[in-house]
């Protein structure tokens, strides 16, 4: 299978912190790959070092075949790899539909078309009903899923979800599990960051686990499950598997 | 996008978001009223009064393309004010060149100097650009005033006449008195009010507001926030030259503190937050209560032409006497007067009045339904 996304070897230091430290894998087209570690791993620095909010100190990140490294976070988007965000970032004073427009608007010039567009990705993630609100007033729930229509309204060809889960209690979990897997047989490949391990089981084809900024562990999750090294990760030594 | 009342079912579908037809022709009849205006005002004093209303519509409206729509506030416009005014009167009055040429000139130097300034300035975020922005207009006041050769520094410049813009052989429009700078304030007000409208209605206003919203949520959904902020910063610029060179053929008269100086920059912020920023009509309104304001302040005798006060009044003795000179102080009240009870400005005081009326007129409407 074609690999999307290629991270080759790459290191992001701060000072002389290293958030992350000589990090390889790949994203094959049409999969899930879920990226999990305990906090302070470097997950979310290693989203910022994919999607061009920092260059990344060594290595390489190839996205399609063309090395990225070093293109700004909105040509990375228009080459049709987009994020969303762990602390949402809703478009506070427009309203819900304007919000999805903004991604929309990316292929497109004309209001018109992307209204269409924004209206069809908010009737993916079921907050149609919303379109009118100003995205400020909404609650948590429909904020996460308000961030994922406005970047599904980018047309991307690799989504990166950091933390769509977090926050969200247990239905709402429910509803954004079956919405990943929904865009998946659309076709879309993704990258899922994500705490709960029953959801990143139920949805990951192959698992990347980072610690201290490296890669501990590679595999399908029932590998990753007993693994000897991410077990002591989370756990601490001496616990029992 | 116009008012979003939450709870409303979604808008049905319009062409363009923010145009109905009974806007348009509200604006379309306000303007028609506006211009026949000099039929009716013939005293040069309430002429002046119109013509500068006009000037600081355009100039609130020029900002609020940068500071409302792309929310960068920069507080630094008066250079752009000053290069437009500059510019105009040097090639006219020092070159002996018209205003026409001088004008396109302006408006094209002001565009060039934003791009500059934005390279430089728009690395900030935040009150940091804001210091930035006022910086570089300081540093362009300062630059005039001493390179006395080149400008005549404090000296300012006097204009001595302007020539008449000949159209045809037969028709020329001749700048003399009141009336023609009337037709021009009010033509700049309407293109900067139309230009602010055709922003808010494509995708450069979709854009410029994303920015504005969360410039790193903007930037990962493909828009360059330097791009879009440097397009509203040349939109911005331009506009506010083009009031510049209109504000100095009128007057006649310019020196580097009267078009470059702080108080010109303030101004321009001050239209917009107090009418209310970020809108079409918020500028306008703005620049309607500050400018009646200054003016009154200034010279009251209006009121007395307007037959409001008889002039042996004593409310225009007092004002004359006591109050001459005042504005900025009454400024600084009206700024934290709607900071503190309107801080979506005038407009937006009026519009949630609006709201809250349509709301108790449909409960009131339920309930009535209820009962029956």
């Amino acid at each position: 299978m074609a690999a999307i996304l290629e991270i080759q070897h790459v290191s992001k230091f701060f000072g002389g912190l290293a958030a992350n430290s000589d990090v390889s894998f790949e994203v094959e087209l049409g999969q899930i790959l879920g990226l999990i570690g305990p906090n302070g791993a470097g997950k979310t620095t290693l989203f910022n070092c994919i999607t061009g909010y920092y260059p990344p100190s060594k290595g390489e990140v190839v996205f399609k075949g063309v090395r990225i490294n070093g293109l700004q976070p909105d040509q990375v988007c228009r080459l049709g790899m987009a994020r969303t965000w762990q602390k949402v970032r809703p478009l506070a004073k427009m309203t819900v539909l304007d919000n999805v427009m903004v991604g929309a608007l990316l292929r497109t010039h004309s209001l018109r078309v992307a209204r269409e567009v924004a209206l069809e990705q908010l009737r993916i993630v079921k907050l149609e009903a919303k379109a009118e609100f100003l995205a400020g007033g909404l609650p948590i729930g429909e904020r996460k899923k308000l961030e994922v229509a406005r970047v599904l309204a980018t047309k991307p060809e690799l989504l990166l979800l950091d933390e769509v889960m977090g926050g969200l209690n247990p239905a709402e979990s429910d509803e954004i599990i079956e919405l990943i897997l929904d865009l998946k047989k659309l076709g879309l490949t993704q990258v899922v960051i994500e705490h709960d391990m029953k959801a990143i089981m139920r949805l990951s084809d192959r698992i990347v686990v980072l610690n201290s900024g490296e890669k501990l562990a590679e595999g399908l999750p029932k590998e990753i499950v007993t693994n000897k090294d991410v077990v002591t990760a989370y756990l601490g030594e001496g616990a029992d598997a | 996008m116009g008012a979003k009342m939450p709870g409303n079912s979604p808008a049905p579908y319009r062409f363009f978001p923010g145009f109905t037809w009974p806007t348009f022709g509200g604006w379309v009849a306000a303007i028609a009223l506006l211009a026949v205006v000099p039929l009716f005002v013939k005293k040069p004093s309430l002429l002046h009064m119109w013509i500068m209303v006009f000037l600081a519509v355009a100039q609130g409206s020029a900002w609020n393309v940068i500071g409302g729509y792309a929310g960068q506030y920069s507080v630094g416009h008066a250079a752009y004010f000053g290069i437009g005014a500059y510019t105009t009167m040097m090639l006219l009055e020092l070159h002996q060149i018209a205003p026409w040429w001088g004008l396109g000139l302006a408006i094209l130097n002001a565009v060039i100097l934003s791009v500059v300034i934005g390279a430089i300035t728009f690395r900030l975020r935040g009150p940091y650009f804001v210091l930035a922005s006022i910086a570089v207009a300081e540093i362009l006041r300062l630059a005039v005033l001493h390179w006395k050769d080149f400008t005549k520094g404090a000296e300012g410049i006097l204009l001595s006449g302007i020539p008449p813009l000949k159209l045809t052989e037969t028709f020329s429009i001749e700048f003399i008195g009141k009336k023609p700078f009337f037709y021009a304030s009010l033509a700049l007000a309407v293109i900067v009010v139309a230009a602010n409208w055709i922003v808010q209605n494509t995708k450069l206003g979709y854009y410029f507001q994303a920015i504005r919203e969360d410039q790193d949520a903007a930037h990962s959904l493909g828009i360059s926030p330097t791009l879009h902020k440097s397009i509203a910063l040349a939109i911005s610029a331009g506009f506010t030259a083009w009031a510049g060179a209109l504000y100095g053929l009128y007057v006649k008269f310019i020196d580097p503190n009267l078009v470059i100086g702080l108080e010109v920059s303030v101004g321009m912020v001050l239209i917009c937050i107090i009418g209310g920023i970020g809108t079409i009509l918020g500028p306008v309104i703005g620049a309607f209560v500050l400018t009646l304001l200054s003016e009154t302040l200034r010279n009251p005798k209006w009121l007395v032409q307007v037959g409001m006060f008889d002039s042996e009044s004593p409310i225009i003795a007092f004002i004359q006497q006591r109050l001459s000179n005042t504005h900025v102080l009454f400024y600084g009240i009206l700024v934290v007067i709607v900071i503190l009870f309107a801080p979506d400005g005038i407009l937006g005081l009026f519009r949630n009045a609006v709201a809250r009326l349509r709301k108790r007129l449909q409960r009131g409407a339920a309930s009535a339904e209820g009962e029956a």
